[in-house]
């Protein structure tokens, strides 16, 4: 990776990380540099730009994983099945990440570690299945089959991925930002009134979101890049002894 | 209720201050591991 990329990263995070925590929380913004007051959140709205990449970087890894998956499927090139396992590797790294991160944040938001909302059931089914990945790879000891089977096994366990992250808990009743809720007035399932579920960023956070992003997703490929390079070199000096 | 979860209640900036600190960590925890294997890699290398 081109030293550029690192430079970049280092801003950029800095950035992040000094745009994240220094701007003060007020009720009333004037200036560009104050965010909203949110009741129930308040300092806490912060965690956004902090949590929400690590789980977006968990699904970039395992989209990642797939394509390589596929990719190792048509040309049978045993690098491929190396950035594969190495995206899905960083993927459940990721995951724990964010279902750390997200518990702690629960238990000064809902008032519990764990109590299986919707989001928390999601992630922790998502993390069994990588983790089944793991499982899957370390049972098998002929190289060939382990990488067929597990980069079939990418796929499939893909496929189960958005539907996890991005669409359950948003249909479901729950307390995670996004959730449904079921109106008092009516008994109808809508989506909630809760100032803390249905948070939306001000154009200010925003920036400093995108940027969070942008930061975590470079972090990704170094990561990434290092990994499958040390997992060819293992794999070449195996070959010559 | 417990004096810290108290404190940690009345100044949120700090669970967030948590949360990026658990970051960092799994960060380090990776890189650490990566470490670990390039050294076994140098010391296989120079046999």
């Amino acid at each position: 990776m081109r030293a550029f990329w690192k430079y970049l990263l280092l801003i950029l995070m800095t950035l992040v990380i000094l745009g994240g925590l220094i701007p003060p929380i007020v009720a009333y913004p004037k200036n560009f540099f104050e965010f909203p007051l949110i009741p129930g959140l308040e300092d806490k709205a912060r965690i956004i730009f902090f949590h929400v990449p690590t789980a977006w970087l968990t699904v970039l890894a395992y989209l990642i994983a797939m394509f390589y998956g596929i990719r190792y499927l048509k040309k049978k090139n045993i690098y491929d099945d190396m950035k594969s396992v190495s995206a899905a590797a960083l993927g459940l790294v990721f995951c724990i990440l964010a279902t750390v991160t997200g518990s702690v944040w629960a238990k000064f938001t809902w008032g519990s570690f764990w109590h299986w909302d919707p989001r928390e059931t999601s992630i922790f089914i998502l993390l069994l299945i990588y983790g089944a990945y793991f499982a899957l790879r370390s049972a098998l000891d002929s190289e060939e089959k382990r990488a067929r089977l597990s980069a079939i096994y990418s796929i499939i366990a893909f496929l189960t991925t958005p539907f996890f992250i991005f669409i359950m808990p948003r249909l479901m009743i729950g307390l995670h930002p996004g959730s449904l809720e079921i109106d008092p007035a009516t008994g109808q399932i809508r989506a909630s009134a809760n100032p803390v579920i249905k948070f939306q960023m001000a154009a200010n956070m925003r920036v400093v979101f995108f940027l969070s992003l942008t930061a975590f997703t470079i972090l990704y490929f170094w990561f990434w890049n290092l990994t499958h390079r040390i997992l060819k070199l293992e794999y070449n000096s195996q070959k010559e002894i | 209720m417990n004096p810290f979860y108290d404190f940690l209640e009345q100044n949120s900036l700090y669970i967030v201050m948590i949360i990026v600190l658990l970051v960092w960590f799994g960060i380090f925890a990776f890189t650490f591991n990566l470490e670990k294997r390039v050294k076994k890699l140098e010391e296989k290398l120079n046999q």
